[in-house]
């Protein structure tokens, strides 16, 4: 069949017809179907469809080693071990000339992250102003870092992308808008601002204006969030009365106010955090103070269309709680899994809360039953940490107590197994509250936690980026299949 | 290895009208095209292969050169980077290779091109150390990032790789004003020492010492060099220090072109007669910016003035009386005029686009600033540089970036939130480094070429290289 058609030259071609290359002096032979699975746009497909009817091989006046790789790449979907003779940037210039980066960014992706075996790859340290004030990933394991007012922006590969200078002096909350476009706000300036990465320009900005209460200006962002639509924002003016605005995306213009409140008590504060839900279309705000008598804060649901609040708690005090006097210290949303998981302040331990069941009082306790790792007062955690941070990502959730990172992550048994399959058939996804075990483990080594307290923790793209207190740059954490063994001889 | 480098011939010949060109390179067979070839430019090695593959296409050229160090020159010559495993190589190699084959302009511009500066980017990453114990009184660069340092009588000049130097004697006991007309002339001068002199540095002789012949007809010290594409400015003041001029010298043939700025000093009239401490060329608008300053019992006082310099006349003149600047320096791209005040250390721009009699400096305030109480002038010894849309400016041991926010899309904000009333530009600064490199010495000269930056320390004996990291040489 193969003879057949390279011999006539036929205008239709076999996806297993052959095709030679000569790049830069060396013959390749390859398959069409190899080289088009780069996709129509690349510039391989195009090459292999002039092929078919001239008997000399395409010339591609580039270097052959590095082309050797990428069709290995083409061949196996594997990056074979030659790849690492090239730099990052190499391969990925060059899979962009070929048309097959994409291809390049599937390959070289880390496995799926998994809290349980994951290891530190690195940090990522801007040149200037290092130490980072926020941060946002992507999906594609990007990530853009606000530090000493710049944002600079670290491509999937995590190269250095670009840098441009904003108008703050600091940046409190960064998010991804488009995926050029970031929205930043500011504690020590007013306003929620948009900057085009592209052109590294200011491209709007919102103020939060209330034209019957001229007490309302200088309002400022505590948090961000986005949905497909719209931007998120919560506002609150320095006599901290506070609001959400809904912000359109494209017009980059006020569509709603939600959820405005006086801020005079501790259920009526600012939120310092937002998250939206796409399976619900519910946007979750949550607030924690944490004074000398101890923590205090609310967890509250909107529905952004009515403007509603669905579901609140307050603590301490609201409805039935079984843990009074152990108020939550962080909070974060598992939008996957459609969890809300809170961190309790006194005893350490991990709330959980079914958003698709939430009453009077949903919370699920997770303890730690292995007397070794029990968090003990002045021990680990519980009131001896002084900083908090619980964050959500591949349905594992991430703690921060200090400096240790720690993950809890539910144990997968036969039955559940099944009966999950059983669900994802019945088209059900997701997992009842009270079932699976989670179970508590550290990311981290010892020597890892003393590096400083942790400020934030993010995942994105099968990566975790960790921001700590007072260090330059933010950690990444990958999980790898090597086995990375350690020669001793 | 190359992974080809078994293989004898390929295994087809193209044919002779084809566009590939094959070149045997000490016995490894390349392949490319004219248009790869060509683009080496004219005169070149890689154009006489291709003028000789055109006229006879049968015959495969043979070149007995090293082929590795071809592969890595060819790439280069494909994509204009040079390939990672470069890296495994001696860039001194590179750069003779590159000489061999004509083609080392394309070597520097992807090394060292100054399009490729990223001001956000950089960081410490080179120390040049220098011989001897002088420290480092000036430092000059070239466009391409070649780099001659002066310290004590020598001076001392790098390639634009940073992998070769050469040291010269010159006749000052320290060199106080130095310009790097090329890779191999420099232009040096002294406060003590009369004349202003071309140095040919690759032989280490004085080329020409240009004399600027006052009316008192003493000896005339330079205090100050400028250049523009065309010419050579020197600021010279006589001996007995009452007369002053800045001359014009044509830049290749190094005659007196013309004299501006003459001043005679009779009586106390000091503060408008001072010699020019700092000239730069704004090629954007075509004048010269020369800057002034004198510290006496009530302070610090000084001028910054624009010159014509083909009338001769001054275009602009700016008094400094109160917070005499420390440095100044024009941004050709942004169009500002900056300093930085000696007394307050606060940073100030005048917008060029709108220059008149009653111009003021526009303070650009800092929130976070630390507030120094003690009545130090903070300032002193501060400098200022511009480089693209940046400015630079030093402070102590750390360096200032200062960038320009470009705000909105002509949405105005008419609550005031961003928009500063008035069309204020909105510039920001930040702190370079990283917290290890803060605080070192006093930065005693700063200078950019190429897609780095130079600045040398009080009382160290060696140059800072500070680059981006993804151009490191």
């Amino acid at each position: 069949m193969e003879e057949e058609s390279t011999s006539h030259a036929t205008a239709e071609s076999h996806p297993r017809d052959r095709i030679k290359l000569n790049v830069g002096g060396k013959l390749f032979e390859t398959t069409l179907s190899t080289i088009r699975s780069g996709g129509p746009d690349s510039l391989l497909f195009a090459l292999s469809n002039r092929a078919s009817n001239d008997p000399n091989p395409v010339f591609i006046d580039r270097d052959p080693e590095i082309f050797s790789v990428l069709l290995s790449l083409l061949r196996t979907n594997h990056l074979p071990s030659t790849a690492h003779r090239f730099s990052k940037q190499e391969l990925a210039d060059e899979a962009l000339f070929y048309g097959i980066d994409s291809h390049l960014r599937s390959a070289s992706a880390p496995p799926p992250f998994s809290g349980i075996d994951a290891s530190i790859i690195g940090s990522i340290r801007p040149a200037s102003e290092g130490l980072p004030s926020a941060f946002t990933a992507a999906d594609n394991g990007s990530v853009w870092i606000a530090h000493g007012g710049q944002v600079s922006s670290y491509d999937w590969n995590l190269l250095h992308a670009g840098t441009f200078r904003t108008h703050l002096d600091d940046i409190d909350s960064i998010c991804r808008v488009w995926p050029e476009i970031a929205a930043v706000g500011s504690q020590s300036d007013a306003g929620l601002h948009f900057y085009d990465f592209s052109g590294s320009r200011h491209v709007g900005s919102i103020q939060w204006n209330d034209p019957s209460d001229p007490r309302i200006f200088k309002a400022r962002v505590n948090a961000i969030t986005a949905s497909e639509n719209s931007v998120f924002a919560s506002f609150d003016c320095p006599h901290r009365e506070n609001c959400i605005l809904e912000v359109d995306k494209t017009k980059i213009e006020v569509v709603s106010q939600l959820g405005r409140q006086s801020g005079n008590q501790a259920k009526h504060m600012v939120p310092g955090r937002l998250t939206f839900v796409p399976a619900t279309g519910v946007l979750v705000g949550s607030a924690v103070t944490g004074g000398a008598f101890g923590y205090s804060g609310y967890i509250r649901l909107w529905d952004p269309r009515s403007g509603e609040v669905v579901w609140e708690t307050n603590e301490p005090g609201a409805g039935r709680s079984s843990r009074f006097g152990d108020s939550f210290a962080a909070v974060d949303v598992d939008v996957e899994g459609l969890a809300l998981f809170k961190l309790c302040s006194k005893s350490g331990d991990l709330g959980m809360a079914d958003m698709r069941r939430l009453g009077d009082d949903p919370w699920i306790y997770l303890k730690e039953k292995n007397p070794s790792l029990v968090v003990s007062n002045g021990g680990g955690g519980g009131e001896g940490s002084s900083s908090m941070v619980v964050s959500c990502y591949r349905g594992q959730v991430f703690v921060g107590r200090d400096g240790e990172l720690e993950v809890w992550s539910r144990v997968r048994r036969q039955q559940e197994e099944e009966k999950e399959k059983e669900k994802e058939r019945n088209v059900e996804r997701g997992r009842e509250g009270g079932e699976g075990l989670f179970r508590r483990n550290f990311v981290n080594k010892r020597e890892d936690s003393e590096r400083g307290a942790i400020k934030k923790i993010e995942g994105g793209g099968d990566r975790l980026f960790v921001s700590r207190e007072g260090v330059e740059g933010i950690e990444v954490w990958e999980s790898s299949h090597s086995a990375s063994v350690i020669s001793v001889l | 290895m190359p992974p080809f480098a078994g293989e004898s011939v390929p295994q087809f010949q193209p044919k002779s009208d084809s566009n590939i060109v094959t070149i045997d390179v000490g016995g490894t067979i390349f392949q490319t095209t004219k248009q790869t070839l060509t683009s080496a430019g004219n005169k070149t090695f890689f154009s006489r292969i291709s003028d000789a593959v055109s006229s006879s296409p049968r015959h495969t050229p043979f070149v007995d050169r090293d082929p590795e160090l071809f592969s890595l020159l060819l790439s280069l010559l494909r994509t204009g980077n040079l390939p990672s495993k470069s890296k495994s190589f001696d860039l001194q190699d590179l750069i003779q290779e590159s000489k061999f084959y004509g083609i080392e302009n394309l070597l520097v511009n992807s090394l060292s091109n100054p399009s490729q500066f990223e001001p956000f980017n950089l960081q410490k990453s080179l120390i040049l150390p220098l011989n001897g114990r002088d420290s480092v009184s000036a430092i000059a660069t070239t466009r391409h990032g070649s780099l001659h340092v002066a310290h004590g009588s020598k001076i001392t000049s790098f390639d634009w790789s940073l992998r070769r130097k050469s040291t010269v004697l010159t006749q000052f006991t320290a060199v106080d004003s130095l310009l790097a007309i090329s890779p191999s002339i420099a232009a040096a001068g002294a406060n003590d020492f009369s004349g202003l002199q071309i140095l040919d540095l690759e032989n280490g002789f004085v080329k020409e010492t240009l004399n600027w012949e006052n009316v008192t007809r003493t000896g005339s010290t330079v205090q100050a060099i400028g250049s523009s594409p065309d010419y050579i400015f020197s600021s010279f003041e006589s001996t007995r220090r009452n007369s002053n001029a800045i001359v014009v010298y044509d830049l290749h043939s190094l005659q007196q072109v013309t004299e501006i700025s003459h001043n005679e000093i009779f009586g106390a009239d000091i503060a408008s007669a001072l010699p020019a401490t700092k000239l730069q060329w704004v090629s954007g608008y075509n004048l010269l910016m020369a800057s002034a300053s004198h510290g006496g019992p009530s302070g610090v006082s000084g001028n910054v003035r624009l010159w014509d310099v083909r009338s001769g006349k001054l275009v602009w003149e700016m008094a400094e009386k109160v917070d005499c600047f420390a440095d100044v320096a024009v941004s050709d791209s942004l169009s500002v005029i900056f300093k930085i005040g000696v007394n307050s250390g606060e940073a100030s721009y005048i917008d060029m686009r709108c220059l008149s009699d009653g111009n003021e400096w526009v303070c650009l305030g800092d929130k976070r600033k630390v507030v120094n109480g003690n009545g130090k002038k903070e300032g002193n010894g501060c400098k200022v540089e511009t480089q693209g849309n940046q400015v630079f400016c030093t402070k102590g041991g750390d360096v200032e970036l200062w960038s320009e926010v470009i705000m909105g899309n002509g949405k105005k904000n008419k609550e005031g939130g961003v928009e500063e009333e008035g069309g204020r530009r909105i510039f920001k600064k930040n702190l370079m480094g990283r917290v290890k490199d803060m605080g070192g010495g006093r930065i005693t000269n700063l200078a950019f070429g190429g897609s780095r930056m130079f600045l040398t320390r009080k009382d160290q004996q060696c140059v800072e290289v500070w680059q981006g990291s993804s151009r490191e040489l």
